[in-house]
Formats: C-alpha cells, structure tokens, sequence
C-alpha cells in the first residue's frame, strides 16, 4: 500500500466520522455527550490524511510491506455508507434483556412524583418503572395512571414488550428494559408506541421464570421513533 | 473493475484497488439493498461501526501522544525519569498509569513508543497495562456502576495494578528482546523539520493501528449478536465456572476499559468476585488490545503476553476477590 492509499483512507475515514457526527446519526452509537470528542477525532483524522495527500508526491514512495491490515481502515467507511445502520432495536431487546435489580430490601418506596404538568398520566422511564415495579411496597404505582415510550418487541409464547436500549457508553454495552404489555395490543415489532395504562403486578418470564415488570395498556398509540432512542 | 485495472495498467497501485473497492461499495448499496435491512445485519453493523468509533477518539489521542513521545521528547528523559534497575522501574511505571485517563487503545502506541525511546520493555509493559485499568476516569465510572458496593473500586484497583507489576516483573525475569519486533519506523532523512516527522508518525500509526482496532471490532459485534444474554445466566450459579467465564467474556467483548463497569454492573446474576474478573481482565486482554499489541510489538510478542496476561488477571482477581469482597 503506498502512502496515498495511506492518506486517502485516513480521508474517508475522517470524513464519514465527521458526517455521522455532525448529523443525528452518531445517537445510534454512543452517547450524546461523546460528540465532541468524534467531531475533534474526525477532524484531525480527516486533516492528518488532507494534508498527507496534498503533500505526497507521486513515485516517490511505493509500497509498504506489512500495513496490509490498514485495508480494514475502509470497513467502517464501508458499513457506514452502505448499511447506515440504525439504532439498535427489537432483535437485540429480545436478547439482552436481564432481570430487573430490586431495590434493597426495607427502603422507603420510591414515590412516582405528581402527574405531568396539564395530563392526568405520569411519564416514566422504562427503567424508572420497571425498578419501583419490583420493590416490596407497590403503592406508589397503584390507582396511577402511567405513560411509557418505546418499541415493540415480541415476547416469547406471543403478546408483546414496550422496550428501550439502555447503553452506558457504546452500542456494544447495550442491555434491554421490557415491560410486559398485559392485554392484547396489535403492532409490529420496532413499532414506537407511546402507552398510557396502569400497574399489574409482574409476570413470570415465559421460560426463565424471572418477574418482568407489566403494565396494563389502557391506550396504545404508534409514535415517530425519537432522534436518541436509547435511555441512559 | 480491478481485473480491468489490472490489464490496461502496468502495474496495479493500491490507489487502483482502492478505487476499484469504493466502487464495489456503491455498487452493493444498489445491487442488494433488501440484504442490509435484516435485523442481525443491522445490529451487527451498529454495534461494530458503535466500537469503531467509542475507540477512535482515545486512539487519535495515544497515536498523538505516542507520535510526541517519538518525536519531541529526547530519550534521555526517560533515562533520568525512571530507575536504572528494570525491578524498580516496573512500580513507578505502573503508577504513571494513574494519570493517562483513557481507555486502552491510547495506551498501546504509548508503550510501543516508550520501548522505542529506550524505556526498559518491562516498565513499557507495567504501564500499558495499568494505565486504562486504574486511572482516575475508570475508578470514578465504577464507582457510579456499584454506588452500594463501594469495596469493589478498591478490589478493581489492587487487582489491576498487581497485574501490571507481576508482569513487569515476569518480563524483567523470563522477558525476551527478540520476542518484541516493533514494525520498521520510517526515519526521517536528517534535515526535515520536527514537525515534518511528528506528522509522519501520526500518519502512519494512524493506518496502522486503526486497522488493527478494526480487527477488534469485527470480532466484538460478531459476538455480541451471536451470544444471548441467557446463555450467560445459565453458569452464573457455579462459582469457579462464572468467573471464568467472565473472563473470557471481557476478552471477547471487547468493551472500553470507561464503560466495562457499567456492563458488570449490569450482570447481577453473577458474583462480585466474577465481575471483578471481568473487570480486571478486560483493560487487560481482549481481541481489540491483542490485534492492537500484535501490530504494535509483533505476533512473537502477542501470543506470549496476551495468554500469560489473562492467567495473571483471572488469578490476581480471584485472589483480591477473596479477600476484600
């Protein structure tokens, strides 16, 4: 690989770095806090390889044995502008979802708070609600009526989740919250829906036998997908 | 559209093939666009393209930081700065770790440039391994990851850097020089300007590493959808077994040494012990740093030091386990 090839890789892969998160599309990926950090990397990047290409003359290095790796330079580029892959959704909610932690025993409940300003719901996480589903003392769910947003994603043995991806840091630390649906709500899996409907105790997971946190949908309306679908 | 570049040119140039790729490129996106919309595809492209970049920040900030160690700082700072006897030096650079906040892709070219600048291998080494484990960014995250279990930021920070001075210490006992092939720098002819060769290495440890993290990558996404998280519950249950296979998890999950307590935070079902193993091995071993180590020190090196590294880990990290939680 001679140095141009070096450089215009660097180029692209500066480049699509730059697009991505001078867009909306890095929210698939990590967090939004990261974004200036791969703004500055993908400018340098892209300005390090800018300059090696204005500055190369041609013939005057050919060929660099053992830097055959740094094709794979192009595979991100590549996947970036022919996949444009999404934020993660449905097939990863069915298989990275975990049991909910219950608080300590003999701690206080934790209260919901009051209704939404003018609304007589109260909007919660997925994690929110599904951390107070699992205490000890459920009263503060009771007699509420709560909203949620998120996807569908089908549940084992039929019947469906509103889920959302929770990441730390990246995609690849990506686990799922679900809450089990408890009534029949027609939709299509990665639907976003935003579900207003009141607490029912937790359901036994059709095959490991956990509690999933459950709600009742007492109305179901399809959503757009929001521009950072994940909750921290 | 190579082969056609192959018979009118003389001799095919990487800029050649490098066009003929894009092309093919966009030739897919029209060719089979149904192929890219299946669900595996797509979350297998997130989360590849999601470690690409997590890591790309911290790896242009180790190649800059490594290219200003090779270009501007003299060799004999070192000299003065760390003790003759490689024995003492391996502790005071295992502490240095504690100031490069950043995960593990920065370390790798900082350490391959130290043992270019004639710091001895096994303080190099002490420090690759302790800077992304127990800097301050990383103590701070797994402290927020386990508010109620605070032993355990005390139990990742021993376990660590007792990794990183035995095996400095292994090295300066068993270590061989040939073992290491750092790859060929291209000097600079004498007469170019300093900043001309900082640039230079910038450049081309860029290329290079960045492919080798690419490695990583592919090989991280490729598990993350092929491995359901049930499959993980399902040993929990059996101590030696869980940390084990925490372990081996860290190694093959290949995630960033800042959000690695988040995601063993995430796996209750385990002990804190088996966490703990996950966290310590992770900064430590996983297919990102061996593809990285692999370019940066040679394939002799890496497959010496990735295995040795992962008994050390797994072994400090039962101990200090057993001890403190």
């Amino acid at each position: 690989m001679n140095r141009l090839t070096q450089h215009l890789l660097l180029v692209l892969l500066g480049g699509v770095t730059l697009r991505v998160s001078l867009g909306q599309g890095y929210l698939a990926y990590v967090q939004a806090g990261f974004r200036p950090l791969l703004v500055l990397a993908g400018a340098l990047v892209l300005a390090v390889g800018a300059v090696g290409v204005v500055r190369s003359r041609p013939g005057a290095d050919d060929g660099h044995p053992g830097l055959s790796v740094a094709w794979l330079l192009l595979a991100p580029v590549a996947v970036l502008l022919v996949v444009a892959p999404g934020p993660l959704g449905s097939f990863t909610a069915q298989r990275q979802a975990a049991p909910v932690v219950a608080p300590l025993e003999g701690d206080a409940p934790l209260g919901i708070g009051a209704d939404d300003p003018g609304e007589t719901h109260r909007t919660m996480t997925l994690s929110g609600y599904a951390v107070r589903t699992q205490q000890g003392d459920t009263t503060p769910l009771q007699g509420r009526s709560i909203r949620l947003v998120g996807f569908l994603s089908p549940r084992e043995g039929g019947g469906w989740y509103v889920s959302r991806i929770r990441i730390a840091c990246c995609a690849a630390d990506a686990t799922a919250v679900q809450v089990v649906l408890a009534g029949d709500v027609p939709g299509a899996a990665d639907q976003w829906v935003e579900v207003v409907g009141e607490y029912t105790p937790s359901l036994p997971h059709p095959s490991l036998g956990y509690p999933e946190p459950a709600l009742r949908p007492v109305t179901v309306t399809p959503v757009d997908p929001p521009a950072d679908g994940y909750e921290d | 559209m190579q082969t056609e570049a192959q018979v009118t040119a003389p001799r095919v140039r990487s800029t050649d093939v490098l066009v003929g790729l894009l092309l093919v490129v966009v030739a897919a996106r029209f060719a089979f666009p149904g192929v890219f919309d299946v669900p595996a595809v797509q979350a297998w492209s997130t989360v590849f393209v999601a470690v690409c970049l997590q890591a790309l920040p911290f790896l242009v900030l180790g190649v800059l930081l490594s290219a200003a160690i090779s270009t501007l700082v003299p060799p004999s700072f070192f000299a003065r700065a760390l003790p003759r006897r490689p024995g003492l030096a391996v502790p005071v650079a295992g502490a240095a770790g504690l100031v490069l906040p950043g995960c593990e892709c920065a370390s790798v070219p900082v350490a391959g440039s130290l043992v270019r600048r004639g710091v001895t291998p096994a303080a190099a080494l002490a420090f690759l391994l302790s800077a992304p484990a127990i800097n301050p960014v990383v103590l701070v995250a797994t402290a927020v990851a386990f508010p109620d279990d605070p032993e355990v930021v005390v139990a990742r920070f021993v376990a660590s850097l007792a990794v990183a001075l035995v095996m400095g210490w292994l090295w300066t006992a068993f270590g061989r020089g040939r073992w290491l092939q750092l790859p060929p720098r291209h000097d600079h002819a004498p007469g170019t300007s300093r900043a001309a060769a900082f640039l230079a290495v910038v450049q081309h440890d860029l290329v290079h590493a960045g492919g080798f993290l690419v490695v990583g990558g592919l090989t991280a996404a490729t598990l993350n959808v092929v491995v359901p998280r049930a499959w993980l519950d399902a040993v929990a249950a059996e101590p030696l077994l869980a940390v084990l296979v925490l372990a081996a998890l860290a190694v093959l999950l290949a995630i960033c040494s800042e959000a690695d307590a988040f995601v063993a935070a995430g796996l209750t079902s385990f002990s804190l012990t088996a966490r703990l193993a996950f966290l310590v091995v992770g900064p430590a071993v996983d297919v990102k740093l061996v593809a990285l180590q692999t370019g940066t020190f040679g394939r002799r090196f890496a497959v010496r030091f990735a295995p040795t590294t992962f008994v050390v880990a797994v072994a400090a990290a039962s101990l200090v386990g057993w001890w403190l939680l």
